[in-house]
């Protein structure tokens, strides 16, 4: 555990001196800004869902800006033959990368509480769907951000990194789309694939243990995949 | 003497009270990348406390091997042993004993060189009360005491070479590998790393790379020569009196 500490500790005091992880937050947040006061006054309902389904589709195009550099610059730099020389399993490396960024990312989204709070202060907003938006989007962002290391950990272009996140995001996202021109039963596999599919209905307030279970599922396929990359030696 | 017979904790501590037992073992080592064979049977020991070198081109396996030893790369065929311990199956164990520098000397850039001095010392399993005193032991043996609350990316080259020898000092590991150590430096800085690299023989096992001939034959203890990814002969630096020719029938 003494490692992963030391890990994380490591990958945090990176992401704070890069400008990176600051211009996604600022970005992040003045898009949000804007919608929010603008949702507000047009509609003058309180509750955040459409707030939460802008912060979904803001976090696939930028949480791939965060992870992208966490292998990729550590491959290009040849910092990482330093890592995977010391005494340390592949698994804390890939764990510490994973909870730095995801810490970064539940950052963000907790600055956007602020949201929430004016509601409750001149409104009566629902807290049911807020809190379960929220767990949507920490589900969400567990996903983007694992699947974004192993995007990371196949190539040492961060641009690359980039690229085949958003372009894996996508095709998550708009799986189900295609769903209706596949024979039974790859349609409904496309179905259940759609990242969509399983926010939404959190976002309304419905809770379903398999919308949660593809969320944990699908993220710690990727920490295994990214794991077992790095093993490939 | 075996190693049942000696009465230790770990085989490790076994070990470290016999030099029968080479520091390095290699037999029949391979490594292929695909269709490209990078390094071809290799067998060599390396006896514990010598400066061993790697003399080669580039592209004759040097690297590879080295990364092997390491623990960066896995062997596709024969087997390696460091200090008794299979490098793949106590690959853990194995990178506890080696300290190894790769040929780009790569370094945290956001670090300072104390900051990053600690963090591959806390890496490398040093209990916290140490840490300070490995990082203020390797800042003196490299005479680091100017640049250690430098950035290391503002570190020259010579500096960031001596950076990167610290960080694989600081766990005072058994064997220190180091992959081309004069690469880069002005002829100063050369003779001050090979000083440093003769200073560490004895209490290290050191295993050098360079494709100079004259480095090789003012540092080291034995050398061997390596082309197309195969060992091509190991002689003695007293046994060699002109390494040029030897280097020249070869290849």
């Amino acid at each position: 555990m003494r490692t992963l500490r030391v890990l994380f500790a490591k990958e945090v005091s990176a992401t704070l001196t890069s400008p990176i992880g600051y211009t996604v937050a600022a970005v992040f947040l003045l898009v949000l800004g804007y919608t929010f006061s603008l949702t507000l006054f047009v509609t003058k309902v309180a509750n955040l869902q459409y707030i939460f389904h802008q912060m979904y589709v803001l976090s696939i195009l930028l949480v791939p800006v965060l992870t992208m550099r966490t292998f990729a610059e550590e491959r290009r730099s040849e910092t990482l033959e330093l890592l995977l020389t010391a005494p340390v399993r592949e698994l804390w490396i890939v764990l510490a990368k994973y909870a730095a960024t995801l810490t970064l990312v539940f950052g963000i989204f907790a600055a956007t509480l602020v949201y929430a709070i004016i509601l409750d202060r001149y409104g009566e907003p629902d807290w049911g769907p807020i809190y379960a938006g929220y767990l949507a989007l920490a589900l969400h962002a567990s996903l983007l951000v694992s699947v974004g290391l192993l995007m990371s950990s196949i190539t040492e272009s961060q641009v690359v990194a980039a690229a085949l996140s958003i372009g894996t995001f996508l095709m998550l996202w708009f799986a189900d789309s295609v769903s209706y021109l596949l024979p039974p039963p790859f349609d409904s596999v496309a179905i259940n694939l759609s990242l969509i599919g399983h926010f939404k209905p959190m976002v309304s307030g419905s809770v379903f243990l398999s919308d949660i279970g593809y969320f944990i599922s699908a993220s710690m396929l990727a920490l295994f995949l990214t794991t077992w990359r790095l093993a490939q030696r | 003497m075996t190693l049942s017979s000696i009465d230790a904790t770990s085989p490790r501590e076994a070990l470290a009270r016999t030099t029968d037992i080479p520091a390095i073992s290699a037999v029949g080592v391979s490594k292929r990348y695909g269709h490209v064979m990078a390094l071809d049977g290799l067998s060599i020991d390396i006896r514990r406390g010598e400066v061993f070198g790697l003399l080669g081109p580039n592209g004759s396996g040097k690297t590879t091997f080295m990364r092997l030893l390491a623990g960066y790369l896995l062997p596709s065929a024969g087997r390696l042993t460091v200090e008794g311990l299979d490098a793949v199956r106590d690959s853990l164990a194995v990178r506890r004993c080696i300290g190894y520098v790769p040929e780009s000397a790569p370094l945290y850039r956001q670090m300072l060189v104390g900051e990053f001095l600690a963090f591959m010392a806390r890496l490398r399993g040093l209990p916290e009360d140490a840490v300070g005193a490995a990082v203020e032991r390797v800042v003196v043996e490299l005479v680091l005491g100017d640049v250690v609350g430098k950035p290391t990316r503002a570190l020259s080259r010579g500096y960031r070479q001596r950076t990167a020898l610290a960080q694989a000092l600081i766990h005072d590991p058994d064997i220190l590998i180091l992959d081309e150590p004069t690469n880069g430096l002005d002829p100063r800085q050369i003779i001050e790393m090979r000083e440093l690299i003769r200073s560490l023989a004895g209490r290290h096992t050191v295993l050098m790379s360079s494709h100079i001939l004259s480095e090789v034959e003012r540092t080291c203890d034995r050398v061997g020569i390596m082309l197309n990814g195969r060992l091509l002969g190991v002689q003695t630096m007293a046994d060699t009196p002109d390494l040029e020719s030897w280097f020249l029938s070869l290849t």
